[in-house]
């Protein structure tokens, strides 16, 4: 303590490391000497000298090192000054100390000298000597004093053949136990990572060795428990989890009951937590019917002890069970709304206010009320730093826009989203965690980009997202499902009706309406129309139960496609003219502008051109500016095919065409060849080839004819299948 | 398996005897006094031998002449409890009991070393974390021995002691066979073993020596996994053997008795017991949760009187006296007792979970999960702390919450109408009917002890408007409670009787429901109204006999009861 030698920096940062060293968990000797020799190597090096002094002694040294410690007390100017930190810290444990009897200090001793020598026992000092706790198979035994003797202490059981031998018969308990303190960051520490970032924490079955370890030693630490419940959720093991679950709220009544200072009062909340924890448990695992029986008991004993705050978290369950049973639950989250903040809950507050956006959302509500709302929260978020809500909400923004069919706003939030770092106090500033809100916008990212036909950066993507959430974690399936939608996708624009057909069955895995929805796709692209439009007829008797608009919409227009099929074009006039008030009705402007693609082709199949141009430009230009290159490419040869029509031409008569139709006709050729070469797909462009062919031949220009005739040839030999009827697609 | 078979060696008693004599010396030596102990008192249960009968002193080597004196100095330290005194002494000797003596002494040292150290620990988590420094080291030294196979039985058995206590099962296990298969007669090494088996597959799959100890061996592990009939058959053919004087054994029946709860017997076999061997305190607290049960107050008093006398400081003392005070409603005296009996002892089951019982009473519902949640982590079999367990979270009206731990208690004793009982009854509190009947009728199948759950399968169904299965219910609980003789809850009798005599009377079957009126009468709180049913039903006669126009059609068709008649809404006549 040789104070006045310092100098100014090196104190400034030994000061700084006063708390982490007071309040984190213990260190070894090395990783502690190193840590004060960055500060301070004069420091580090009295430290050295006293412990060596103390260790290489005898019991003498240690009591005198602990009859000078109150020296500096008493003088003004020294660091140590008894209302100081480090003053108030030693008196602490000089009085622990004072309190020892004779065995004990005899036995702090011991641990000191074995805590001293382990490091030096080990030949490289630094590297061996950092038991992180996933990584040490050596024989530690950290017998610790808590905090009331600053000395961390531990100790190397056996000498070293012993040692060996130990390790030859595998099997034995490897590690000792752990400090209290070693033992709380350790379970924060796993805490936080299965939360936020799933792959940095232990695999499952080490951690439940772990944790099994830990509780033999140490029984009554009650959180050890909840570590294990949440793990045991990890693997999906109801049974375990369960047990663990109520062991802890077992554990906590009793801590409940003898410590916290509201003595009664935290007996009886943690038994109510206790009855919501096991109903979310339920809700988890699916088990509606248990989870509504937990949930209810909860409600009753929080009411019965007037416990709002609880009655609280109940309701926003309650609301999150019935959406899940699937049944209508907008007037619970109202309430739940309300409530919150009556009672000023900010974090249960916002949560309900974005289950409500959602739920708004999927209603068709009014855009604007949605987002106002989510800015509403915003607000809230950021003054409470709630960084868990502020990645859902942006999670939920990219959805929504997505939704709406705005892809350039998705894009924008979801890259928002990912560029964002962690704004949690345990890993600040790390970039990113793999929670469900950044899956989500990495799928949709996905998904932009497979829509601008990016499939490198695509899979780009996925391989990120691989590597994030590994297939067994919750999030997975996610990705999953994302993966084959976009695959399946692909395969249907190339005309790959038979790889695209075994993926459905993977998606009817993940999502069952989906599946349908693609398996009725499927058989519709190979001609099987009654067995599609038999589950067509399924998929929207169930979508109008469960108010899945987007889906019902896309089962109006392949429905109308299937009545195009059968030359009945007048049918699927009304169809699509139900599905275009929808979808204009819940904001839907990418499903919109599909519908009036349907049904300007519709239009033109019944030999109305005209009519069918005026109501495409109303499609064009969402289209263009957000839609996928598809569906550019598609508006644009629709568009081209309404100019021809509209210009006279017939396939095989060589009639006068209307210059200036003829001319858009050419261009908008032109364009829609450019979008399907960018996603190199073949089948159309040959239809475009072929239309161009003809075009100009009519025009009379034979060179670009003869040229547009050979890229068709060329395209033809390479696919080897018939074209189907040109103008009976859209 | 043929249980009725015993070893053939029981024919020959005096050779049994002799083995006795010599093992007990053999223990004697080596200072293992429970295995001695028991072996005194099954010799003392045989006939004496005549004097030039008497086996032969074991054999004095050459190594046992030199190590004499160490020995016998370290011996008198050992019994001293001067363990590391006695180690010292014996370092260098190179007999095979010196040995044992040595690494006993060593391992003693270090667990009473261990019990030392636990009192004065540096702070409250040390708790759980003191360990025998010794056992690591004995492990390795007996390792490299029993390698090189120069293990006896005694030493085997000290090595197998050891891995147990490092948590090494298998091994342990394995060296246990083995030093039964060297020692047979050494009774420590068969209880360790017993210790470790888990499961009946376990117990069949280890090659045990044919020798007339591994019956006794059997019966005691058919005791503890539960297998009582089979226990007591073996127990029965011992004591027809020739073993029907050791207190042992009639001990140990008692034990199963009370395990299958047929109270009775045991009681007269402890009563026998405690006439032959009356300073004994060994199995006494099973004896007074007998007494317990059937409220035999002035027996449990002398009882817990006797044994205060002979040691107060014994766990089971401590038990009695705990039982003692419990039935006399004195709970904070009993939980005391419970706790005392705890700190002779933290490895005591039933103190913890007497202990939670006790705390129940006293409404300390944490502390009562907390004694209870102490006997799980003892005995995860322990199927009464988690009947408690849902008991307590069932006061705290849970009726979900507890169900996990009565499900779990259910698991253990399938066949326990207990549990079933106090599952239903959750199951009704959260209007899960279906359940509900389900369990009651699944523990009135299984045997109901407390006969109620015919009572609350009958009520339930008539809360569910199931008139005729209401009516079954009720009328299968009379049969079982005038059957069993012994006149329990009148009030819930005349209950069922008022029941059947409305259903009856709904039916039209006049003649069974005046019976039921009638004996509704002999109950005081349906008296009135059996009366009031009889009235009506003579009116309902009178009318029959004098037919009026407007009454004869309904019952013209009289003898054809009208099924499916709604009852009456008996709730409100109901207590």
């Amino acid at each position: 303590m040789t104070s006045s030698k310092i100098t100014l920096p090196e104190r400034r940062r030994l000061n700084k490391l006063i708390l982490p060293l007071q309040q984190g968990p213990d260190l070894t000797l090395g990783q502690f000497l190193k840590t004060v020799e960055e500060c301070c190597p004069q420091t580090a090096y009295a430290v050295k000298l006293r412990l060596h002094e103390m260790a290489d002694g005898e019991l003498k040294d240690m009591e005198y090192f602990f009859s000078t410690l109150p020296t500096p007390f008493t003088a003004f100017d020294s660091e140590a000054y008894k209302t100081s930190v480090v003053g108030l810290f030693m008196r602490h444990m000089l009085l622990a100390y004072n309190k020892l009897s004779f065995s004990q200090v005899y036995k702090l001793y011991k641990s000191l000298q074995h805590y001293y020598h382990s490091h030096y026992a080990k030949p490289t000092d630094g590297q061996v000597c950092v038991p992180t706790l996933a990584a040490d198979d050596s024989d530690m035994d950290l017998t610790s004093t808590e905090d009331t003797v600053g000395d961390r202490a531990d100790k190397e059981e056996l000498d070293t053949p012993l040692h060996e031998s130990e390790l030859r018969c595998d099997n034995t308990p490897s590690r000792g136990p752990l400090s209290q303190k070693q033992a709380e960051y350790f379970l924060a520490r796993q805490a936080y990572l299965l939360k936020n970032d799933e792959n940095k924490a232990l695999r499952p079955a080490a951690l439940q060795e772990e944790l099994n370890n830990m509780l033999k030693f140490n029984p009554d630490f009650a959180e050890a428990h909840y570590l294990n419940y949440l793990n045991s959720m990890r693997v999906q093991d109801i049974f375990l989890s369960a047990h663990s679950l109520l062991h802890y709220f077992d554990r906590l009544i009793l801590s409940g009951n003898e410590g916290k200072s509201n003595g009664d009062e935290g007996y009886g909340r943690s038994l109510r937590y206790a009855a919501l924890n096991l109903a979310s448990l339920h809700c988890r695992f699916g088990h509606y019917q248990q989870a509504d029986l937990a949930l209810q008991e909860a409600i009753r004993i929080a009411q019965e002890s007037n416990d709002h705050v609880c009655l609280q978290h109940c309701l926003s369950w309650l609301y999150t069970l019935e959406h899940m049973k699937g049944s209508e639950s907008t007037v619970l989250t109202q309430d739940s709304v309300k409530m919150a903040a009556h009672f000023c809950l900010p974090y249960l507050g916002s949560l309900d206010i974005q289950s409500l956006v959602q739920q708004g959302a999927m209603q068709g509500k009014a855009a604007h009320k949605l987002m106002d709302a989510l800015k509403d929260t915003e607000i809230l978020h950021w003054k409470h730093s709630l960084s868990e809500l502020i990645e859902i909400s942006l999670a939920q923004t990219t959805s929504i826009w997505r939704m709406y069919g705005k892809s350039t706003m998705a894009l924008q939030q979801a890259q928002l989203l990912l560029n964002m770092s962690s704004l949690e106090p345990v890993n600040f500033g790390v970039h990113q965690n793999n929670t469900e809100a950044f899956a989500v916008a990495l799928c949709h990212l996905a998904e932009l980009h497979a829509e601008q036909g990016l499939y490198s950066a695509t899979s780009e993507i996925f391989q990120h997202l691989k590597e994030q959430f590994p297939p067994h974690t919750q999030h997975s399936k996610l990705w999953m499902l994302c993966d084959l939608k976009i695959q399946f996708e692909r395969h249907m624009n190339n005309r790959k009706y038979h790889l695209a057909e075994p993926l459905v069955k993977a998606m009817s895995a993940l999502n069952k309406t989906e599946g349908l929805y693609r398996k009725a796709q499927v058989l519709k692209a190979l001609n099987r129309s009654t067995e599609a439009y038999s589950i067509l007829q399924q998929l929207q008797v169930h979508c109008e139960k469960t108010k899945c608009t987007e889906i019902i919409i896309r089962v109006m227009l392949s429905t109308a496609e299937l009545h195009w099929e059968s030359s009945s074009f007048s049918t699927a006039l009304p169809l699509l003219l139900q599905a275009l008030a929808l979808a204009r009705q819940h904001h839907l402007q990418s499903l919109a502008s599909e519908a009036i693609l349907h049904l300007a082709f519709t239009q033109l199949m019944l030999g109305i051109p005209e009519q069918a141009l005026n109501v495409l430009h109303e499609a064009m230009e969402p289209i263009l500016a957000h839609g996928a290159v598809i569906d550019k490419g598609r508006a644009m040869l629709l568009a081209a095919r309404c100019h021809m029509a509209v210009a006279g031409f017939r396939l095989k008569g060589q009639g006068h065409l209307g210059q200036h139709s003829a001319a858009l006709a050419v261009d908008g050729l032109n364009e829609a060849e450019s979008y399907f070469s960018r996603l190199n797909c073949k089948e159309r462009l040959r239809d475009v080839h072929y239309l161009q062919a003809q075009l100009h031949r009519s025009l009379g220009q034979t060179a670009r004819s003869n040229k547009s005739a050979m890229n068709f040839r060329l395209l033809d030999q390479e696919l080897q299948s018939p074209a189907p009827p040109v103008f009976m697609q859209l | 398996m043929k249980m009725a078979a015993l070893c053939s060696e029981f024919g020959d008693l005096a050779q049994i005897k002799k083995q006795l004599i010599s093992v007990i010396s053999l223990c004697k030596e080596r200072g293992l006094l429970h295995s001695a102990k028991w072996a005194s008192e099954l010799a003392f249960a045989l006939d004496p031998l005549p004097k030039d009968n008497l086996p032969p002193e074991p054999a004095f080597t050459e190594e046992d002449a030199q190590d004499l004196d160490a020995l016998t100095l370290a011996k008198s330290y050992f019994d001293l409890k001067e363990y590391d005194r006695a180690a010292y002494f014996l370092k260098g000797c190179c007999s095979q009991k010196a040995y044992f003596l040595y690494m006993y002494s060593r391992y003693l040292s270090g667990e009473k070393k261990k019990d030392d150290e636990t009192v004065d620990s540096l702070g409250p988590l040390e708790k759980g974390q003191v360990r025998n420094e010794a056992l690591r080291e004995l492990r390795v030294e007996l390792s490299k021995k029993h390698t090189a196979r120069e293990l006896d039985g005694f030493t085997l058995y000290l090595y197998g002691v050891v891995l147990r206590k490092l948590d090494l099962l298998k091994e342990a296990v394995e060296v246990f066979v083995e030093a039964i298969q060297a020692l047979p007669l050494h009774w420590g090494a068969w209880l360790e073993l017993s210790n470790l088996i888990t499961n009946i597959e376990m117990l069949k799959s280890l090659s045990l020596p044919d020798c007339w100890i591994k019956d006794f061996f059997m019966a005691h592990m058919y005791t503890e996994l539960q297998m009582i009939k089979e226990a007591l058959q073996k127990y029965q053919n011992l004591i027809e053997a020739g073993f029907s004087k050791s207190t042992y054994i009639i001990s140990q029946i008692a034990v199963a008795y009370h395990n299958i709860r047929d109270i009775d017997q045991a009681l007269a076999l402890f009563n026998e017991l405690r006439e032959h061997d009356p300073y004994r305190i060994d199995n006494m607290d099973t004896f007074s949760n007998l007494l317990y049960v059937k409220s035999m107050k002035p027996e449990l008093s002398y009882l817990a009187h006797n044994l205060v006398e002979i040691d107060k400081y014994r766990v089971e003392t401590c038990c009695v006296i705990g039982n003692y005070y419990s039935l006399r409603s004195q709970h904070e005296k009993a939980a005391l007792y419970f706790q005392r009996a705890l700190k002779l002892n933290p490895r005591c089951l039933g103190a913890w979970t007497l202990m939670g019982h006790e705390y129940m009473e006293m409404k300390n519902t944490s502390a009562a999960i907390q004694a209870y949640r102490h006997a799980i982590e003892v005995n995860k079999r322990d199927y009464r702390a988690w009947y408690g367990l849902g008991q307590t979270y069932e006061i705290l009206k849970m009726p979900f919450y507890c169900l996990y731990y009565y499900r779990k208690a259910h698991q253990l004793r399938p066949n326990d109408s207990r549990m079933l009982v106090a599952l239903g009854e959750s199951y009704e509190k959260l209007s899960q009917q279906v359940e509900a009947k389900k369990c009651y009728w699944r523990a009135y199948s299984v045997g109901d002890v407390e006969k109620m759950a015919l009572l609350k399968l009958a009520k339930l169904h008539e809360q569910l408007n199931e008139s005729d299965d209401a009516a079954q219910c009720y009328m299968l609980y009379i049969q079982d409670i005038f059957s069993c003789g012994e006149q329990l809850e009148h009030a819930e009798v005349s209950t069922a009787l008022r029941y059947l005599g409305q259903y009856y009377f709904k039916n039209k079957h006049y003649d069974e429901a005046s019976l039921c009126a009638q004996r509704c009468c002999d109950y005081n709180d349906a008296r009135e109204e059996g009366k009031a049913l009889l009235r009506q039903i003579s009116q309902v006669r009178d009318q029959v006999e004098t037919p009026s126009a407007d009454l004869f059609t309904p019952l013209s068709n009289n003898n054809t009861p009208v099924r499916r008649v709604s009852p009456l809404n008996l709730i409100s006549f109901t207590p």
